[in-house]
């Protein structure tokens, strides 16, 4: 024993090269030592559900931070890289993730992108929220604003993903959830749009509750342009249903005398009550006007454009608010048509024949209270009499043989007379203007067929020369 | 402790052959070793190390590079006095 302690005392030569090998494997051993045990530490955290993993290893101590989201969850962590061979200690700088009260998750929709904010319970769960988002709105960029919290009640991702679905109904708006309360508001993408998002809130998962659910629907919108340039008349927008469409169709030609309708009108829910009353007589005005827009939004009624002369403006103005349903606002923006250049004579009763000759001022069967889809063409007959102002007319009134010879007489004299009375209310001279009724003494044509019958009651404006 | 014998198994073998030699040599040397006081104060220090990376109170890279060195240095006394023990056997069989 006493030979190994003299041996021992001369063992110390051996230190020098040992302690350069020492220097040599820790300059070449750290960084990979480092690197495998970040790795194995990394590896053993692979199944566990965690949030901002930091892992920073020094030698053989690993300084470790991440949001856990429950304390089991968060001392498993731990345990597990403290179990990693190797290491040596484990700085713990593990958190819970925080918990949010109210738990609050938003979804938000405007023109070019949707924005998921809020909380989020698992990461998991927000990257299904996510793909949920983008595959239901194809197309529009989906931004993720979502903070990881605890304090999700239960069946929240169900409700967020019907909610997400919602969304896609949306033009602009935004859905919450706060805890179990779901709130709504914003504009629908299409007529109807509102009704359905209602019902698909009923399937909400057991314990949510709709707390507010604000979503409009988009305008209720009818639109008629009068093209003086192209002769047309173009419908566009909504109407409720199929017989209001028909009816709103056959209005327009009765009503335009010589503008081609373009009818492009959808057929759609969630029209307001009196629709058909309200856009009927709209028809009529914009009828009157030489170039005009009705749109018809909602409950309110915009007609804008050029009536012929002042009074048929102050008229359209004053009178077709009265005839609407209650509830509607009519705002007219109604000016006048500068007149046109004044005509001689001949010229006058020329453009009377020719307005005449397309359309017929017609009246109530057997009365002479004029219909009012006449008013449009008798607009355009005081038009043309107010520029020829110096010439004398006879209104001549005429009916077909049906009936007795003296009421016929009479009714073609006091449909003569309601004709003078409409152009002196329009500003026209009283003076200027003879009524005369012919009953059914010049016929145009044989009383024999109803289109000869149709043809002989009639008005004519007949230019008094000479006078 | 076997986490780093299996990653360092190279340089600890390294360190056991160098013992080894010097062991093997230390036993024939002639000339002055170290005095007993030295050893002492050595021995001192080395369980001084020895107590600081049981405990772990030194932190990060440099309480590895000590674990480490410590490693090396207990395989290179073993080899020492493996070598010692060995070449003693020799030698006493060539006296015999």
């Amino acid at each position: 024993m006493r030979g190994f302690f003299r041996w021992s005392s001369k063992w110390w030569p051996g230190t020098i090269p040992l302690a350069v090998f020492w220097a040599i494997a820790a300059w070449t051993s750290t960084a990979p030592l480092e690197a495998d045990l970040a790795a194995r530490a990394n590896a053993a955290l692979r199944d566990t559900v965690l949030d901002k993993v930091r892992m920073a290893v020094a030698g053989r101590d690993v300084t470790f931070a991440a949001d856990a989201f429950s304390e089991e969850g968060r001392r498993s962590a731990v345990a597990s890289v403290e179990a990693v061979p190797g290491v040596r200690r484990v700085d713990d700088q593990t958190r819970l993730v925080p918990e949010a009260r109210p738990f609050v998750w938003s979804a938000e929709r405007d023109v070019a992108r949707v924005t998921l904010g809020g909380s989020s319970p698992l990461p998991a769960i927000k990257n299904r929220l996510l793909e949920a988002a983008r595959a239901g709105l194809g197309g529009v960029e989906v931004v993720d604003r979502m903070n990881l919290s605890r304090g999700a009640p239960p069946r929240f991702d169900n409700a967020a993903l019907l909610l997400l679905d919602q969304i896609g109904k949306l033009k602009d708006g935004k859905v919450t959830i706060s805890d179990t309360r779901v709130g709504l508001s914003g504009m629908a993408r299409d007529l109807g749009g509102r009704e359905a998002i209602a019902a698909a809130l009923r399937n909400l998962p057991e314990g949510f509750s709709v707390a507010a659910n604000e979503v409009k629907a988009p305008p209720y919108v009818f639109q008629a342009y009068k093209d003086p340039v192209a002769v047309t008349l173009t419908l566009t927008g909504y109407v409720p249903d199929n017989n209001v469409h028909a009816a709103v169709a056959a209005a327009a030609g009765r009503k335009f005398l010589r503008e081609k309708v373009v009818d492009n009108l959808k057929a759609s829910v969630g029209a307001p009550t009196g629709f058909a009353n309200a856009v009927v007589p709209a028809l009529g005005a914009l009828a009157r006007l030489s170039t005009g827009t009705l749109v018809v939004s909602d409950r309110e009624v915009k007609l804008s454009g050029d009536a012929l002369y002042e009074a048929a403006a102050v008229q359209i103005r004053a009178g077709l608010g009265k005839d609407f349903p209650q509830g509607w606002q009519f705002k007219p923006e109604i000016s006048v048509r500068p007149a046109a250049a004044p005509v001689d004579a001949s010229v006058c009763q020329q453009l009377f024949a020719d307005l005449l000759a397309k359309a017929k001022i017609s009246f109530e069967s057997g009365r002479a209270d004029i219909d009012p889809d006449s008013v449009a063409l008798l607009d355009r007959l005081v038009e043309t009499a107010m520029r020829c102002p110096a010439v004398n007319i006879e209104i001549a009134g005429h009916t077909d043989a049906d009936g007795e010879v003296a009421f016929n007489q009479g009714l073609s004299e006091r449909r003569a007379q309601a004709v003078v009375d409409y152009l002196v209310k329009a500003g026209l001279q009283a003076g200027r203007f003879t009524p005369v009724g012919y009953g059914s003494t010049q016929p145009l044509a044989g009383n024999d067929t109803d289109e000869g019958k149709a043809q002989n009651r009639r008005i004519d404006f007949v230019v008094r020369k000479g006078e | 402790m076997t986490y780093l014998a299996t990653f360092h198994w190279g340089w600890l073998l390294a360190s056991l052959l160098l013992g080894l030699a010097m062991g093997w040599i230390a036993v024939v040397q002639h000339g002055q070793g170290v005095s007993k006081t030295t050893v002492r104060w050595l021995a001192g220090l080395a369980a001084a190390l020895v107590a600081a990376a049981l405990t772990h109170v030194i932190p990060g890279r440099f309480g590895y590079w000590l674990d480490l060195g410590l490693i090396m240095f207990a395989m290179y006394l073993a080899g020492c006095a493996g070598g010692s023990w060995l070449r003693d056997r020799v030698v006493s069989r060539h006296r015999a």
